[in-house]
């Protein structure tokens, strides 16, 4: 097969600016996986480097280089972007379409995340986080990834494509090998079957709609009154399941592995579980210190940005982590600081693509912590936590996450 | 003082109405910040500002009051 977007040979790349960083590689003995890309920072690295792991990228470490990378959709394109790259790669809508395109899908799916919306989704949120919590609340252990960091992100799916949520277990499944296979085979194959499940789900929704994301998608129709392309509405509900899962389940776990090793953290939420306002403004904190996740762009031709050469299709990624410590922007910014007042975090990104689920996910985030800590009482990390049990990637987190308390 | 609005620069974070909603709300079809009252009363001064100041695209101004420009 021949590939269209593989990067150029780095050999526009000056030696001061190569750095050999392999963003899915966590040494042993690193426990915490944002910690190798702060640690570049230590190092004092070049703010704009190149490295040839994984195909060769480009990596952005300044704050304004980091907004440049997402807003600037003239150089850095969000069309075919995966690191290390893959042909074909399905173009998700509506992220994998520059403006104006993009509008098409941002506007379809916006009604559906707004503040009324998502307000309109909290008590489905709270019933299922004190279901998940209220089965292994008196066993007095659980390991928070399997039990609830998972299962609760795939039961909002469901719940968002008006699926029953006796399908969970299915799409649980799904989705781990989707995040964690590394096997080439079982990853097209599994790819295949979340395509065949949405098309059958589209063709169902488009016979019988209901009051869901799912049914509006596929019953919008364009300016000049025809549905949308079958394959972008596929590629739409296929950016819907994987958008909001991974990204949410280990921000969760960031949040609770903060709060098993702080217990001022736990106290200074339980005295404000009355107090939303400050509630959220603690989160939107532990979301800057957590940014899970690092997104890819594709140069769209060859030009100088910075003073620094790019070709056409060489990969770029923007780790949001480092944008969110960065201390032009940000007072103190290793400190957590649960009242911080001003908190231009990029974990959702910024600019036309800026995600669209943010206010569902804060408010996911939200709901069951208010739900645990009404349920659990002071909670710590367990002994048996496996070693190891981390990942890096486009999404950084945990695969095992031990906690116990008094019952 | 006044809060001036950029629909375009808005992508919706809703950071302004969490902060400050008496000031700023988010219509339902596009989700981008709408001012309620543009005119910010005294007591709500400093809330309002900090909305504008935690606004990740840059999308609010903060003008003197009575001077129509709005953007
Ligand atoms: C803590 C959890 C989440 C994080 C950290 C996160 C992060 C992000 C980021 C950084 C982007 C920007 C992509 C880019 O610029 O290329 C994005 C886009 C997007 N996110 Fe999220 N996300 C989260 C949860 C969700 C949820 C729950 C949903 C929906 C159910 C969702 C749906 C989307 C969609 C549809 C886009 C593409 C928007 C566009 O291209 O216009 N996300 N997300
Ligand atoms: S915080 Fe800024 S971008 Fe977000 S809704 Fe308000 S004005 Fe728009």
């Amino acid at each position: 097969m021949t590939l269209h977007f593989q990067p150029s040979s780095p050999d526009h790349v000056p030696a001061e600016l190569m750095i050999d960083f392999d963003m899915f590689h966590i040494p042993d003995g690193v426990n915490d996986p944002v910690e190798i890309w702060h640690d570049l920072v230590r190092r004092g690295v070049p703010k704009i480097f190149y490295t040839p792991r994984n195909g060769g990228h480009w990596v952005f470490l300044n704050y304004d280089d980091i907004v440049e990378g997402y807003r600037n959709h003239a150089i850095f394109s969000t069309y075919q972007t995966p690191v290390p790259p893959i042909e074909p790669f399905p173009v998700v809508q509506p992220q994998g379409v520059d403006p104006p395109a993009h509008n098409v899908f941002r506007r379809l799916l916006a009604p559906m995340f707004t503040p009324i919306a998502v307000r309109g989704m909290v008590g489905e949120l709270e019933r299922r986080a004190a279901t998940l919590i209220d089965g292994f609340a008196a066993q007095g252990q659980c390991d928070f990834i399997t039990d609830f960091a998972e299962r609760y992100p795939t039961g909002t799916f469901l719940y968002l494509f008006g699926l029953p949520e006796d399908r969970l277990d299915e799409f649980l499944a799904l989705a781990n090998t989707f995040f964690r296979s590394t096997d080439p085979a079982a990853r097209a194959q599994n790819i295949t079957e979340i395509y065949a499940l949405l098309d059958t789900l589209f063709r169902q929704k488009e016979r019988e709609p209901g009051n869901d994301i799912a049914s509006a998608i596929v019953n919008a129709r364009d300016d000049a009154g025809n549905q949308h392309p079958w394959e972008d509405i596929l590629n739409c509900g296929f950016l819907l399941f994987v958008a909001g899962l991974d990204t949410v389940t280990n921000t969760l776990a960031y949040v609770w592995r903060y709060l098993a090793t702080t217990p001022a953290a736990q106290q200074h939420f339980r005295e404000r579980l009355d107090d939303p306002d400050a509630f959220l403004r603690a989160i939107e904190e532990l979301m800057r210190i957590n940014a899970v996740s690092n997104l890819f762009r594709r140069v769209t031709h060859d030009c100088e940005y910075k003073g620094v050469a790019m070709r056409r299709n060489d990969r770029v990624v923007l780790p949001n982590t480092v944008a969110n410590r960065d201390p032009r922007v940000f007072r103190d910014p290793q400190v957590i600081d649960l009242d911080r007042e001003v908190n231009v975090h990029l974990t959702f990104g910024v600019g036309p693509h800026r995600c669209i689920g943010s206010l569902l996910a804060k408010r996911e985030v939200m709901v069951s912590l208010q739900q645990w800590l009404r349920r659990i009482p002071a909670f710590e990390l367990a002994d048996d936590q496996p070693a190891g049990s981390v990942f890096g990637g486009s999404v950084m987190g945990f695969t095992a996450l031990r906690l116990r308390w008094d019952v | 003082m006044r809060v001036i609005a950029n629909r375009d620069l808005c992508q919706g974070h809703a950071r302004c109405e969490d902060l400050c909603h008496e000031v700023f709300a988010t219509d339902a079809i596009e989700g981008k910040v709408v001012i309620v009252q543009a005119d910010v009363p005294t007591a709500l001064e400093d809330k309002a500002r900090l909305a504008v100041r935690n606004c990740p695209e840059g999308a609010l101004r903060v003008g003197r009051s009575g001077k129509g420009d709005d953007a």
